[in-house]
């Protein structure tokens, strides 16, 4: 409980935060089922907001739609309004390159591409920028270092990042998604494939990046949650049920089925 | 009671007796099979094969029907290849949910078990008319209308693999690629096809395996020659057409030539298929 | 750009995505193009042989079916002779392959131990990598001998037996119906046990389990609830065996003899769609070249037909398996 208290003393109580998006009314359907069902909330810049729930409560669904990653599927459908900086990123034209340079994402199970590390974090950038060679070396590093992998990785990085282990692949995958500088990071339950040990440095890393960089995490994990985050919202059968200050929701919760889940009840 | 017991058993016992028999007759046929070729092959292998050319008969080796062989395979594999991966990825990766790629599909698993001899009719028609009648009959069958037919063997066995190995690659990997805001073909051409890349490869092997046997697609494409020649607009010699021609042939010196060239190309096939089940059952894709 | 900072430049990202979207769009373009080239080989093989074939086909229409006979000396097309040593060879091939591959998918589902299940399944399989003209070599110098050795047997034996003793008649050739019909037995064998094997192995344990409760032996678990629960692809598979004997070329060019007289014995000689077009093709001019392109149209259009059941039928218990 040290960490929650760590967290809860930090200057950071949230709330008076400026937003850096805006969920407006946000629903989501696929084939038909109506799988959020009006969403608001604001999340708050450079801060960690952790989103949690029992599994089917819409929690990734929220997170996938932070970044349109959901699009690539058919027959699913956002309704409603997100605005990042105050532009709608549910807006057909705004355009995918631009958002999703913007937010960043890392999800459930590492999976880093078939190439070496360098080329891992090397890749996504050489897509949106025309760099030097010793420019890229200069920004890999930066990516590899911010996401406390460097010292791992520096001797190996002509290797294949199938060599890793797995809590090193999800490092990677953070400085991956790092490495685009984004201005938004969508963790999707990052540790659930992994160690104690690793998922323990992952969190670690959690708290130094948010200086940078504004966190969405989803996580099953409630102490994960207590740990790492500012903010966190409650999320069943796809309605928000509640969202406050980390602290509160897990000391003294304003609604009951928040109070069950927290205490075990259900979930 | 006892007696219905008694009879289910017997006749268990004799079912299951009869299984293992039809399992042996089929081993038997393989051995048997196997082992003609290789005596008879093994006996008539020499030096002469690789360096005469088939014009002087029965002196004579397999030299130019090995060096037409092995162009028209590769030809066949830089025709097929391509297509065939770039057909099964649309499938994996833009259809494998529609109606036309279903159709694809279907059409495809087709094409694979379409009589071999229709296919060489196929672009006799298509490729040896019109080529003839375009040169006054300078250039009619050809080493190139022999790659086409070829082709037409191995693309359905690439396509299909192709598309079944893509289809293995975790969708968390595309997610990923996407959401760095890599486009569509980026990812499939740099990352899907890299983490698919031993399964692909085990694909145009198979395909290899298949059509460098084919005897029917060649007879009357790139019919046959006597003479070395690798340039792709002459008419070209191939192993299983000349083995072909001399199992026909009532000297028994040419019958031994063809058991000698019969042994290579099983030994060659027989050794892509080894290969292929190998890589295939190591791992179905590189990826995790 | 310096390289000691690596601050980012800015990105012009609408112009990025315009061109992402225009390379993907030309992308999706060139994988369907080649997607569709499968379509067309088969649409342009059948159109092909059909077109090359237009003389014969349109000028003798019915009577090119249901004449036997062949004589390009006179121009006179009658494909019933190899139309009926096709279909005949290929019966044979499915009487004798079927139960043979059936056996052989029990033995490596049910009864085989599991260290042999791996190496038995790979050696039957080999059977299909097998080149079809080392069939051909093995049937024309081992299995014609063979054959011409046990024949007599064939005749005395089987031969004396009213009705179908007619069928076993003849001169020990060794060539012959029968011959090429079992050739091509062995060689459909691999395809109809592999996916008689799968699809065998997808039924559900508790099924078979639920049968072996009630003190079924392993004979009674197969025939009444493996063989009807994969009834349909099981057909599939024979079907598909059916489609490669169809067209099998090489494997039966050697054995059959060559012959346009149709007898009803199998010892005797005949033809086949695939063989006459082997044999006879390149030195044919004129008429007799488009009757064996029309012939080579009618084999298309029959194993195309052939396959498509195998195809549908295999679908169906994907279907039922939800896949």
């Amino acid at each position: 409980m040290n960490d929650l208290a760590a967290a809860t003393a930090a200057p950071l109580t949230g709330a008076n935060a400026p937003a850096k998006l805006k969920v407006r009314d946000v629903h989501f359907y696929y084939n038909g089922y109506h799988a959020l069902k009006g969403i608001n909330m604001d999340i708050p810049e450079k801060q960690v907001t952790a989103i949690i729930g029992p599994s089917g409560c819409g929690k990734s669904t929220l997170l996938r739609i932070f970044n349109r990653i959901y699009a690539i599927y058919p027959k699913l459908e956002a309704k409603g309004s997100i605005e990042l900086d105050g532009e709608n990123i549910l807006d057909p034209s705004y355009s995918m390159n631009r958002l999703r340079t913007k937010v960043g994402m890392v999800f459930q199970k590492p999976v880093p591409f078939p190439m070496t590390i360098f080329e891992n974090v090397a890749y996504g950038i050489r897509h949106h920028e025309r760099l030097s060679r010793a420019d890229m070396e200069i920004r890999v590093e930066q990516a590899l270092r911010s996401a406390a992998l460097w010292d791992e990785a520096k001797d190996k990085l002509k290797q294949s990042a199938l060599g890793l282990s797995g809590g090193q692949q999800q490092r990677l995958c953070i400085a991956r998604g790092i490495a685009l500088r984004p201005e938004v990071l969508l963790l999707d339950e990052p540790t659930s494939a992994l160690d104690p040990i690793a998922t323990g440095r992952i969190e670690q890393l959690v708290e130094e990046l948010k200086h940078e960089y504004t966190i969405v995490i989803v996580t099953h994990n409630m102490q994960q949650a207590a740990r790492v985050s500012d903010r966190t919202a409650f999320m069943y059968m796809g309605d928000l049920i509640e969202f406050d200050n980390t602290e509160k929701i897990f000391t003294k919760p304003g609604k009951k089925q928040t109070e069950d889940y927290i205490t075990g009840r259900f979930g | 009671m006892s007696a219905v017991y008694a009879r289910r058993s017997v006749v268990n016992i004799v079912a299951l007796t009869l299984s293992g028999l039809a399992t042996l007759i089929g081993l038997i046929f393989l051995v048997w099979i196997l082992w003609v070729t290789a005596q008879n092959g093994l006996g008539a292998i020499k030096l002469s094969l690789f360096t005469k050319i088939t014009a002087y008969a029965d002196q004579g080796g397999l030299s130019n029907a090995i060096v037409g062989s092995l162009i028209m395979d590769l030809m066949a594999l830089l025709i097929c290849a391509p297509i065939g991966v770039l057909a099964g990825t649309y499938l994996a990766e833009y259809a494998s949910s529609t109606r036309l790629g279903a159709t694809i599909r279907f059409l495809n698993d087709i094409l694979l078990s379409a009589p071999s001899i229709v296919l060489g009719l196929f672009v006799y028609v298509i490729v040896v008319i019109p080529t003839t009648e375009l040169t006054d009959g300078r250039i009619s069958f050809s080493g190139f209308a022999g790659s086409v037919a070829l082709a037409l063997i191995g693309l359905p066995v690439i396509v299909r693999t192709t598309d079944e190995m893509l289809q293995l690659v975790p969708g968390t990997l595309r997610e990923a690629a996407l959401s760095l805001g890599i486009p569509q073909w980026k990812l499939t051409m740099q990352v899907l096809m890299r983490a698919a890349f031993s399964g692909i490869l085990t694909g145009v092997l198979l395909a290899l395996a298949r059509l460098a046997g084919e005897t029917a697609p060649l007879l009357f494409t790139a019919f046959g020659n006597n003479f070395m020649t690798a340039h792709p607009l002459d008419k070209m010699a191939s192993m299983p057409v000349t083995i072909y021609q001399y199992t026909n042939d009532p000297n028994p010196t040419l019958h031994a030539i063809a058991w000698a060239g019969a042994l290579l190309i099983t030994l060659f096939v027989l050794a892509l298929s080894l290969l292929t089940r190998i890589m295939f059952s190591r791992k179905k894709v590189s990826y995790e | 750009m310096s390289a000691t900072s690596a601050e980012p430049i800015p990105r012009d990202t609408e112009h990025r995505s315009r061109t992402d979207a225009r390379h993907d769009l030309f992308f999706r373009f060139l994988l369907r193009f080649c997607a569709m080239l499968v379509l067309a080989a088969l649409l342009g093989a059948a159109l092909s042989t059909l077109w090359g074939g237009r003389e014969v086909l349109f000028k003798d229409g019915f009577r090119f079916l249901f004449s036997s006979d062949w004589n390009p000396v006179e121009n006179q097309f009658g494909a019933l002779a190899p139309i009926v040593g096709t279909l005949v060879t290929s019966l044979i091939a499915l009487l004798l392959a079927v139960p043979v591959s059936f056996g052989i998918a029990l033995f490596l589902t049910e009864i085989a131990p599991r260290w042999m299940r791996g190496p038995v399944s790979a050696a039957i399989e080999l059977l299909a990598a097998i080149p079809s003209i080392i069939y051909g070599m093995w049937g024309l110098f081992v299995f014609v001998p063979f054959m011409a050795s046990i024949e007599p047997t064939l005749s005395d034996t089987l031969g004396n037996i009213p009705v179908i003793g007619a069928l076993f008649q003849g001169p020990p050739l060794g060539l012959g119906l029968l011959t090429a019909g079992i050739v091509l037995a062995v060689m459909i064998l691999p395809f109809i046990s592999s996916v008689m094997r799968e699809v065998f192995q997808t039924v559900p344990a508790r099924l078979k389990e639920s049968s072996y409760a009630l003190g079924s032996t392993t004979w009674e678990v197969v025939w009444d609830i493996v063989l009807p629960y994969t009834r349909s692809a099981v057909i599939g598979g024979i079907f598909l065996g059916l489609g490669r004997a169809l067209g099998e070329t090489m494997a039966v060019t050697f054995v059959l003899g060559n012959s346009y007289n149709l007898t009803a014995s199998l010892l005797m000689p005949g033809t086949s769609i695939s063989s006459s077009i082997a044999n006879e093709f390149n030195e044919a001019v004129g008429m007799h070249r488009s009757a064996l392109i029309a012939l080579g149209f009618l084999l298309f259009v029959v194993t195309f037909i052939v396959l498509l059941i195998a195809r549908f039928m295999l679908r169906q218990l994907q279907r039922k398996e939800g896949r």
